[in-house]
């Protein structure tokens, strides 16, 4: 399962106590993520024990390649995040910039310049909602869910009813392989170290945790805040544009109402919240936000082999998001008391 | 027993303590905050709790209040043993606290936050007038004087405390322990404050006092219990102790904080403001800092000098008004500009404008240093080791490598804000309460650093509400009031009693 070795989690400073030292229950305990993990196992255990085809290479690399599309998004979205922000628009960025790029690729363009539209049509969506969350005041959560609403709308005229197909162009980054690694799975973990890199290693990353615990602190410490902020939104923006790529190219075509807009962006935020980021800024760690995702991926796929209808899909996706967010408390309210 | 007891409870003397604690021990992660404490509180008695940050004080009130559980020994209310109280349980036995934290409904009147939680209703609906009314009775039985319509977020410190007083002891409240209730106060609301707590012994409610200020807690206090490193070293009435031995009791030794000798201030300018003006906060307000002096502003806190940090930092845009740093003039309004010239603004609200709670105690100390720097990679080991040395120089001390600054005591929290800022190679600095909340070895240290500061050259200017404060450290003291300047001394020319009241009068002499 842990396809993604990332680096140890860039929250605070906590004794790197003995990893998976598995005779002290106590030590455990310590261990970030103990409760996501467990649950994790549990579940992997469970659809490994009823079915056979679960625990083959076919089907482990079948899930991560299904949510590599959220991990894109989920990178972003965790260092915006912990910098006290929120995208709700991502998931409609992706539908407008897949749109957008089909109808180019459709229409006998070239595929770098279908590229570069999307990724700075994503950069310049994300752009806009930084701009109108640093210079209205108007709190992310609001912005956010306002462009949602009209890029789900702008998708759809674009579309104009119309299911765009774009042929074989950019079947290769859809469907091909590298060493037995498809692409799309590839391009998300590069994101996700990327972004658990800088969490960890610059001090962009740092300023991202200043920010979003005290943002009156970090700016009277000298840090750009408005700046930050324009850079954070105008990632996740263009992280959108990339996941609208890889989604294209994965589909073959962009339909009205497709799988892309503000379904998938609710996805995407469950697995960064299951991750324990929090909604409020200043802690997060990409490691979460991987094992989320995961989780997320094997509980929709569990679901499928299992034969459950597709209508579980939503109840399951709500129900590993409360049991994990009441984990997440009790870990948290534990912590603090010890 | 003392004579004062016996008078006032006649036969009945040590059988009546509400509330008696007995060998309570308690450890968090090894670490030992509580070593076997005994404590009776009586009822008609101002105990006042003294010992330094982290001395085990706000454990000991944490389980009275029920919030942790004792590891051993027992908690026996009216002649009943508990081995440990629930929060819920502490309640209903009558035990409160009001926390340093006000925990007001910001958004409610003053008369809803009194009857919090215990609203008059008639089938449901709200009953108003009797709202009202209920809670002038709980606000006049204890000489209280606050319309009950006002809102809680309008209302000053002193005020909240005081309501929050009130809702305890309306809910029945027979053991108040109060937690630093006249830190950031003025003379005068703290008078206020002393006034209700007295009131509230003589009302037969047994109060702990916890409070930094040694001469308020000689001034108030029935009893005095002295905590250190997690044991008790001293019980006994006040009169027993004087000042000197109460600081020896609490810190083990003696302390020592008198002006020491500071090289004479140079002739030029460090820090100048002229004529700053915002609203009805400051008006006209105007400082010449030299280099190597202390300047102190005097005030009733919350006036003008809360409004300095804002102003001189750069988050809030003046009227008007100008502001030189080493002869140079710098943007009013900006961050980036006021950084930029040199000066450092420390905060006296560490909690909001101070400190990341989030972030290890070394990213915060390094916070500010890191980015004058322009650095762009964060490793910890080498943050760790430029964070070395203003952790030694500073005295910050923890228990554990490198915690969230949360995790801190106050005057080690206290401490890392003054490092962040003073290890920036300040030309000028401003300093807001840089004392506030910490115990009395810290404070001295504290002191000690800004003594230094001063010495390397730095123009400093401080903005405090206690007068002992202003007299150990300033060379000149600007005494303001209503956001106005209403005198300006030489601290040679002029005697703490008259700068106190100054002070407290604010009016022009």
């Amino acid at each position: 399962m842990s396809v993604k070795t990332l680096p140890d989690a860039p929250g605070v400073a906590e004794p790197p106590a003995g990893r998976r030292s598995r005779f002290s229950p106590g030590a455990l305990r310590g261990v970030p993520h103990a409760g996501l993990i467990a649950v994790l196992v549990i579940v992997v255990a469970f659809t490994a024990m009823r079915t056979e085809t679960f625990a083959t290479d076919r089907n482990i690399v079948n899930i991560l390649s299904q949510v590599s599309v959220n991990a894109v998004l989920a990178a972003g979205l965790t260092l915006l995040m912990t910098a006290g922000g929120m995208d709700f628009s991502m998931g409609s960025n992706v539908a407008v910039t897949a749109a957008v790029a089909a109808k180019l690729l459709a229409s006998g363009q070239p595929t770098g310049w279908a590229v570069a539209v999307a990724l700075l049509l994503g950069t310049a969506i994300g752009l806009v909602n930084g701009l109108v969350v640093t210079f209205t005041r108007v709190a992310p959560f609001v912005a956010t869910l306002a462009s949602a609403t009209l890029l789900d709308g702008v998708a759809l005229l674009v579309h104009d009813g119309n299911t765009i197909s774009i042929g074989t162009r950019m079947f290769a980054l859809g469907n091909n392989k590298l060493l037995g690694v498809p692409y799309l799975l590839v391009v998300a973990v590069l994101v996700l170290v990327a972004a658990a890199l800088v969490m960890r290693f610059t001090v962009f990353g740092r300023d991202a945790f200043a920010i979003g615990g005290n943002e009156h602190v970090a700016r009277l410490s000298g840090i750009n805040v408005t700046a930050r902020k324009l850079v954070l939104y105008g990632t996740t923006g263009a992280l959108s544009g990339l996941a609208g790529l890889m989604l294209l190219s994965r589909l073959g075509s962009s339909s009205p109402g497709g799988t892309a807009g503000l379904s998938l962006q609710l996805a995407v935020v469950a697995a960064v919240v299951i991750g324990g980021t929090s909604l409020a800024g200043g802690y997060g760690t990409v490691t979460g936000t991987a094992l989320g995702l995961v989780l997320l991926g094997v509980v929709a796929n569990a679901l499928n082999l299992l034969d459950f209808s597709s209508n579980y899909q939503p109840v399951s996706v709500g129900a590993v998001l409360l049991v994990a967010a009441v984990a997440n408390e009790m870990h948290k309210a534990r912590s603090a008391r010890h | 027993m003392t004579a004062k007891e016996s008078t006032d409870s006649g036969a009945a003397t040590a059988a009546t303590a509400v509330l008696r604690i007995r060998g309570v021990r308690k450890s968090f992660g090894g670490a030992a905050a509580l070593k076997g404490v005994d404590l009776d509180l009586h009822p008609g008695e101002i105990h006042a709790l003294m010992g330094m940050n982290g001395a085990g004080k706000s454990t000991l009130v944490q389980v009275l209040s029920g919030v942790h559980q004792p590891d051993g020994g027992t908690v026996e209310v009216d002649g009943h043993a508990h081995a440990g109280l629930t929060v819920r349980r502490a309640r209903r036995l009558g035990i409160a606290s009001v926390p340093q934290r006000r925990e007001l409904a910001m958004g409610l009147t003053v008369a809803e936050n009194v009857l919090l939680g215990d609203l008059p209703t008639r089938r449901a609906a709200v009953r108003w007038k009797a709202v009202r009314q209920q809670a002038r009775e709980a606000l006049h039985s204890l000489g209280i004087d606050i319309d009950v319509e006002r809102t809680a977020g309008s209302l000053t410190v002193a005020e909240q405390t005081m309501v929050e007083v009130a809702r305890e002891v309306r809910r029945g409240g027979r053991v108040l322990v109060l937690d630093e209730p006249t830190a950031c106060l003025s003379a005068k609301d703290a008078d206020r404050i002393r006034t209700l707590v007295r009131r509230l012994r003589d009302d037969g409610v047994a109060v702990v006092y916890i409070s930094h200020y040694i001469d308020e807690v000689m001034a108030v206090a029935d009893r005095i219990t002295v905590l250190r490193d997690g044991a008790v070293v001293h019980t006994g009435p006040a009169e027993e102790l004087d000042p000197a031995g109460l600081v020896r009791a609490m810190v083990g030794r003696d302390v020592v904080s008198r002006r020491p000798e500071r090289p004479a201030p140079k002739d030029e300018l460090g820090l100048s403001v002229r004529s700053l003006s915002q609203g009805r906060a400051i008006r006209d307000f105007s400082v010449e800092v030299r280099r190597g002096e202390v300047v102190a502003v005097l005030g009733p806190a919350g006036d003008a000098q809360s409004r300095l940090f804002d102003l001189l930092s750069g988050r809030q845009r003046p009227d008007s008004g100008e502001l030189h740093v080493d002869g140079r003039p710098v943007a009013v309004g900006s961050i980036p500009a006021s950084l930029g010239s040199g000066l450092r603004c420390v905060t006296g609200d560490r909690r909001t404008l101070g400190l990341v709670p989030e972030l290890s105690l070394d990213e915060n100390l390094m916070l500010a240093d890191d980015r004058f720097t322009r650095r762009r990679l964060h490793r910890r080991d080498r943050l760790a080791r430029r964070a070395e040395p203003v952790r030694r120089a500073y005295g910050v001390v923890s228990l554990t490598g490198n915690p969230p600054v949360s995790a801190l005591s106050g005057g080690n929290q206290q401490k890392v804000l003054l490092g962040k800022w003073l290890e920036t190679g300040p030309a000028a600095c401003f300093l807001e309460d840089p004392t506030n909340g910490v115990d009395i070895a810290a404070m001295a240290d504290i002191h000690t650093l800004v003594d230094d500061l001063a010495a390397r050259g730095v123009a400093v200017l401080l903005a405090s509400s206690s007068a002992e404060e202003v007299m150990r450290l300033a060379d000149r003291v600007v005494v303001v009031s209503a956001g106005r300047t209403v005198a300006v001394h030489d601290i040679t020319a002029i005697t703490r009693d008259e700068l106190v009241a100054t002070a407290l009068g604010g009016q022009p002499q």
